[in-house]
């Protein structure tokens, strides 16, 4: 395992590049174990500050600079993530996780505004627009959804005046993301995914990944002096592929059960025959080339790009010295090795595709990985209709640092928690960790629960967060289609606030999302009852509407229907037919 | 006004109460034989999947080929595990899901209870869902032992391959667990226990890794050693404890795709030949209903089922041409339906009753079975409630309406006269009971009526002393219930012993004691409120036991039916005769019968039922202490008193 000295150099290469021009690309790979590869997409816009208000867009999307003007948001985040990071095996989370939310769709923003009820409409405004533009549910993100964060979040932008600034979070954990979220994402960006990293973005592949976050950010950023100040906008992709996986063709997708003959066989166990194959780890890193993992080629470089310096180099892989890399390509590339060889970077050639073949190989080193200071996970406790519990397990792996950390839930209205049940308990000393709490509760079908706890674990300690709730009853009307599969509650968000890492993003990690099951009426009852009062309805109504407008006569009160001479004909052959009828 | 009265007149008439005797078989008739003509066609129904995502069987099933190299390989490595201790057995387990990128843990158990403790481990891995977000999962479990205690060598390595196999798809919307437990029912509950965070921590370790909602499980039980076995048939087995059914769209996909998409022939209830008749159609449900009635683990399922998972296990029987790869294949489409799911399992029957695969009869058809039997003790007692209202001293009719009727038969062209009946004809009718003349004036108002006095005496009904003994007797079930739970395992058929011959002569002891006791003898009317108490007691309780066991309210309302009919008889012979099928009915006698008839031995169903009670939280025995061994201490008390009249 290399020393982490090269991961962290890397953290700050990458910010360093990205205060120096107007527009940045990246695409960092990073090699996990069992056969898995990072991701990291990044892209900047930079737009000056005087350009932006005179919506004199070059590389920000006027679409995206008018819905940020028009909701007086100065600083904005957005996600849209699926799947899990997996601590344990992949290590330290991509930018220390503070380019990614919970599953679903997540977004908060600094809303400027003279009070409260100003800043809630300008935020209203601000989801609807955004929801046509990324076409995601984020409309639903209404106040029972929205919570005001105190400790959880602090701007990572120079803002002049911070007084009349409001933050505003919202959730949509059930939001599913898709394809026609990465269309309108790609098209942000000033090269649409024709050229340069971003021509690598499938949604195929990235869709299929075992994890990706895809995130928005803006925020403005000004010399120290507070002048000379741009609007940054960041648009970052971070999937973690399966090898093995991704390298399907689109065609095949299916893992059908691969020939006995491509299969390695442990012939040391005793009982290997012709029929018997005990299979065996390889242990080697798996070959893949760019191509065959991300399903298209990578089509040369953005010309917008720098051509020169350490921005040129879109292109980085981090991974061992002694994995072997090939680029290919028919164009122009530079290969440059930084931080001690762990980090090879390749300016891309302008109009010819460039590919990186690595091919399999046995490894003698681990490969670059950091541990995470958190490892967290959060689940329901409890079963039935009426109550529950929800357990947090937040551990600090770290045998000499204390952590400290701002603990955020911000849970639907109908899921009701008893604050005088949340205990936060340390395996190791009986001390309490909670320094801090704000807790706003829930109002029915008003606004949800937003609580967040400052807690202080001690080196290799597991801290476990548990409180009950009550499951609400919901009118039957405010179930959705698939009420029986139960209601999502956003997932926990967790800032490490020390050891602080020394940067304006932060570090954060967030939990899974939950599944909280109901109490779900049979909805077929209340559908029966409709269906059964309308028919005595139809029946009642068609009666009595025949007895009201109805004119009862005898039957010899009938005046004759045509006089004269036609019309005792027609009678006469009537009686005939009506004779010849009974006859 | 007239019918009014005459109605209100009815009340008093002695008859009435001849009427609720009649009115009790009748139910207890007609429940019996309602239950009898559910097999038929006219009264049950076809299976059909109720939930449309389900789509059993549509999917193309890929678990072939080299699979099967690999199976072979897996299940040479659980063979050789056989002799090994526990902790070598999940250092392998382990090692093998870790070879398998998935994510692996094990939990340790110890129950202890009476004199013995249970101690093992159970070793699960959790394939997560590529694209999943750790909300659901579903659950596939291979006990290392089965029902019978051998070691399911190819169920254990089928779902090792099957581990391997599912972790390439990318399609898992859910994550999958893989569940090695120790045994079929108490590994199992201890491990869904601490996943749902409702285990003792003294007994069961705590889960170290957790997934999201488990939404269904399947286990699978192929006992078959290295070599292999081919199997004829599966059966499905789907008891849960307490008699918790899964949902029937589960049980169906499961029969769907065996049967229709791999060619498997499934059966149910250990009815392995079904040739579709009216025999044995009511064979295999009256075999689920003891199953459910007992309401024990019944398979590494039943533990998942009362915290509403639905769960089924897969059994191979018999020879036949089946092999592992078509299991395992039946297993994979089973998971690829499941995985369809968006919601819980939700659309079909919880409440049914399974006559055949592919038949049963849903809660609605068959509960009034069962409530007809419980309406009769309440009926009864209502009956006593009335009888007890009368003064014991003139049992005879008194008035009323017997001589207008009279009356009426005499002069059949004139029917009037119903409005002052009792002067007009007292003295006609009044020869038997001479002392009925005694009358007197009673003013209402402007109205004023003569009428014998003992239709306005009123007869106080004592309920403290019913009451307590009533409470008092329904308390001693407390004793047996401790004791054959907490007690010594291996002394558990000496108190078996004991507790039938305490329980045989109890109530006469009690009879006794109370002829004898401090209140002598305690009159006839406190019988009858006591026999009353305990019928409607009784009623209640089994109406409504019937809607969340039915199996077990019906067993218990016809073999506590003749409580309805037993009365303090001053012929001795009718005494004895009456004690005599009491004590044939006697819960402890019930289950030593029962046992005898079921081939059982009666030692070790104490011992699983004190298991039951530790491990599976089972209630049945709660049931039987305190519902039903009262309602016949009572009944044989009324009787036995009998014997000292």
């Amino acid at each position: 395992m290399l020393s982490f000295l090269p991961f962290l150099l890397l953290g700050t290469f990458v910010t360093r590049v990205a205060s120096s021009s107007d527009y940045h690309e990246r695409l960092l790979l990073r090699p996990l174990p069992h056969g898995n590869l990072l991701a990291s997409f990044n892209f900047l816009s930079n737009e000056s500050q005087t350009a932006f208000e005179q919506q004199n867009f070059r590389y920000l999307p006027r679409s995206f600079g008018q819905i940020l003007q028009h909701a007086h948001a100065k600083e904005l985040h957005l996600r849209f993530s699926v799947g899990r990071w997996d601590a344990e095996s992949w290590g330290q989370r991509p930018w220390n996780g503070a380019r990614e939310g919970g599953t679903g769709v997540e977004l908060w923003a600094w809303v400027e505004a003279d009070n409260e009820e100003e800043a809630f409409a300008r935020w209203l405004t601000l989801t609807n627009a955004l929801s046509g533009l990324f076409c995601a549910s984020m409309n639903f993100i209404d106040a029972t959804k929205t919570i005001r964060p105190v400790m959880s979040f602090v701007p990572e932008g120079h803002h002049g005046n911070v007084s009349n600034l409001h933050l505003l979070h919202g959730t949509l954990p059930h939001e599913v993301v898709c394809t026609e979220n990465l269309t309108p994402f790609l098209k942000l960006l000033p090269c649409k995914g024709k050229a340069g990293v971003s021509s690598l973005l499938d949604g195929h592949k990235l869709f299929d990944a075992s994890f990706q976050t895809m995130a928005i950010d803006v925020r403005p950023v000004c010399e120290s002096d507070g002048t000379d100040c741009a609007v940054e906008m960041e648009q970052t992709v971070d999937m973690v592929l399966d090898i093995a996986r991704s390298k399907r063709p689109r065609d095949n997708p299916i893992p059908r059960p691969l020939p006995i003959e491509e299969i390695e066989c442990d012939t040391s166990k005793g009982y290997n025959g012709h029929d018997t194959c005990y299979p065996l780890n390889k242990g080697t890193e798996p070959a893949w080339t760019l191509e065959e993992v991300f399903g298209r080629p990578l089509k040369g470089a953005c010309p917008l790009t720098d051509e020169n310096g350490d921005a040129a180099n879109t292109v980085c892989i981090n991974a061992p010295p002694e994995r072997t890399i090939e680029a290919n390509t028919t164009g122009q590339f530079v290969e440059t090795k930084l931080a001690y060889d762990t980090m090879r970077c390749y300016k891309l050639p302008e109009g010819a595709d460039f590919d990186l073949v690595l091919p399999e190989q046995q490894m003698t080193t681990g490969l670059v990985r950091l541990d995470p200071p958190l490892f967290a996970a959060r689940t329901i406790n409890g079963h039935g209709q009426e109550r529950g519990s929800t357990q947090s397990v937040i551990r600090n792996p770290s045998t000499v640092q204390a952590i400290e950390i701002v603990y955020l839930e911000s849970l639907p209205w109908f899921m009701k928690p008893y604050l005088h049940t949340l205990r936060a308990h340390l395996d190791t000393t009986d001390e309490s960790p909670i320094t801090e709490t704000y807790y706003r509760p829930a109002i029915d079908r008003k606004r949800g629960t937003h609580l967040e706890l400052r807690m202080i674990i001690p080196p290799s300690s597991t801290l476990t967060v548990t409180y009950d709730f009550e499951k609400a009853i919901l009118r039957y009307t405010e179930y959705p289609p698939d009420a029986n599969r139960g209601f999502d509650a956003a997932p926990a968000v967790i800032r490490v606030l020390s050891p602080s890492i020394g940067d304006s993003k932060g570090m954060y990690i967030r939990t899974t999302s939950l599944l909280l099951p109901l109490p779900t009426p049979d909805f077929s009852m209340p559908y029966n009852v409709i269906i059964l009062t309308s028919t005595v309805m139809a029946l009642g109504f068609g009666n009595i509407f025949n007895l009201l407008v109805r004119r009862f006569v005898g039957a010899d009160e009938v005046p004759a229907s045509q006089g004269g001479l036609k019309g005792v004909l027609l009678g006469k052959l009537n009686r005939l037919r009506a004779l010849f009828g009974k006859a | 006004m007239a019918l009014l009265s005459s109605i209100l007149a009815l009340r008093r008439d002695a008859r009435l109460l001849k009427i609720p005797p009649y009115l009790s078989a009748f139910c207890i008739v007609v429940g019996v034989v309602w239950l009898l003509i559910l097999p038929l066609n006219e009264y049950s129904r076809r299976t059909y999947v109720s939930e449309n995502a389900l789509l059993p069987g549509q999917v193309h099933t890929y678990f072939t080929g080299s699979e099967h190299d690999v199976f072979r390989a897996y299940r040479h490595e659980v063979h050789g595990l056989i002799d090994r201790s526990v902790e070598e057995r999940s250092k392998a387990f382990e090692s093998i899901f870790l070879e398998q990128n998935l994510k692996v843990a094990t939990q340790k158990y110890n129950y202890t209870f009476g004199n013995h403790s249970i101690t093992n481990e159970n070793v699960y891995a959790i394939l997560q869902g590529p694209r999943a977000d750790a909300t659901e999962a579903i659950v596939l479990i291979g006990a290392w032992k089965n029902m019978d205690g051998e070691i399911n060598n190819s169920g254990v390595a089928l779902v090792l391959t099957l581990a391997r196999y599912f972790k390439r798809w990318s399609l898992w919307s859910k994550d999958i667990i893989f569940l090695i437990s120790a045994d079929s029912t108490i590994g199992p509950q201890a491990w869904v226990d601490a996943y749902h965070n409702g285990h003792d921590e003294t007994q069961v370790e705590s889960l170290k890794i957790k997934s999201g909602a488990l939404q269904g499980a399947v286990a699978v039980d192929y006992p078959a050693g290295p070599w292999g076995h081919r199997y004829d048939k599966l059966h499905v087995v789907y008891d849960g404890v307490n008699g918790q059914l899964p949902n029937l769209d589960l049980f169906n996909t499961a029969v769907q795709i065996a049967g229709g998409q791999m060619g498997i022939d499934c059966v149910i209830q250990r009815m392995f030949t079904h040739d579709d008749s009216y025999k044995e159609r009511l064979l295999t449900m009256l075999r689920g209903m003891i199953s459910q009635g007992a309401g024990h683990a019944t398979g590494p399922h039943s533990s998942f089922i009362p915290y509403h998972v639905d769960a089924i296990t897969l059994v191979t029987v018999g020879d036949g041409w089946h092999d592992e790869m078509s299991l395992g294949r039946t297993v994979e489409s089973l998971f690829r339906s499941l995985n369809n799911l968006l919601e819980h399992l939700h659309q079909s029957f919880f409440f049914y009753l399974l006559l055949h695969s592919k038949r049963f009869v849903s809660i609605g058809t068959y509960l009034p079975s069962a409530m007809l039997i419980a309406v009769n003790f309440s009926i009864t007692a209502m009956a006593l409630w009335v009888k007890s209202g009368r003064p014991d001293t003139s049992p005879s009719n008194p008035a009323s309406t017997k001589p207008p009727i009279k009356a009426w038969n005499d002069e059949k062209k004139r029917f009037i006269g119903v409005k002052e009946p009792v002067t007009q004809d007292k003295p006609t009718s009044s020869k038997e009971t001479p002392n009925s003349t005694d009358t007197e004036v009673v003013k209402d108002g402007n109205a004023i009526s003569i009428v014998p006095k003992s239709a306005t005496k009123i007869t106080e009904r004592p309920l403290l002393t019913p009451v307590l003994i009533l409470l008092g007797i329904h308390a001693l079930g407390l004793a047996p219930l401790y004791y054959f739970n907490y007690w010594d395992t291996d002394f558990l058929y000496g108190i078996f012993l004991t507790g039938a011959n305490i329980s045989t002569l109890m109530p006469i002891v009690l009879a006794f004691v109370f002829y004898w006791g401090p209140e002598t003898p305690i009159s006839q009317q406190k019988i009858t409120l006591i026999q009353c108490f305990s019928l409607l007691l009784l009623g209640m309780f089994l109406a409504a036991l019937a809607t969340l066991n039915f199996s077990l309210s019906f067993l218990i309302g016809v073999l506590t039916t003749p409580l309805s009919f037993v009365r303090k008889s001053k012929s001795a012979a009718l005494t004895w005769l009456q004690l005599v099928i009491l004590a044939v009915l006697n819960p402890i006698m019930v289950a030593q019968w029962s046992c005898k008839l079921l081939g059982l031995d009666v030692a070790e169903v104490l011992r699983l039922a004190a298991t039951g009670w530790h491990v599976w939280g089972m209630w049945t025995q709660v049931v039987v202490w305190l519902v039903w061994a009262p309602a016949w201490v009572m009944g044989a008390m009324v009787v036995a008193g009998g014997l000292f009249d």
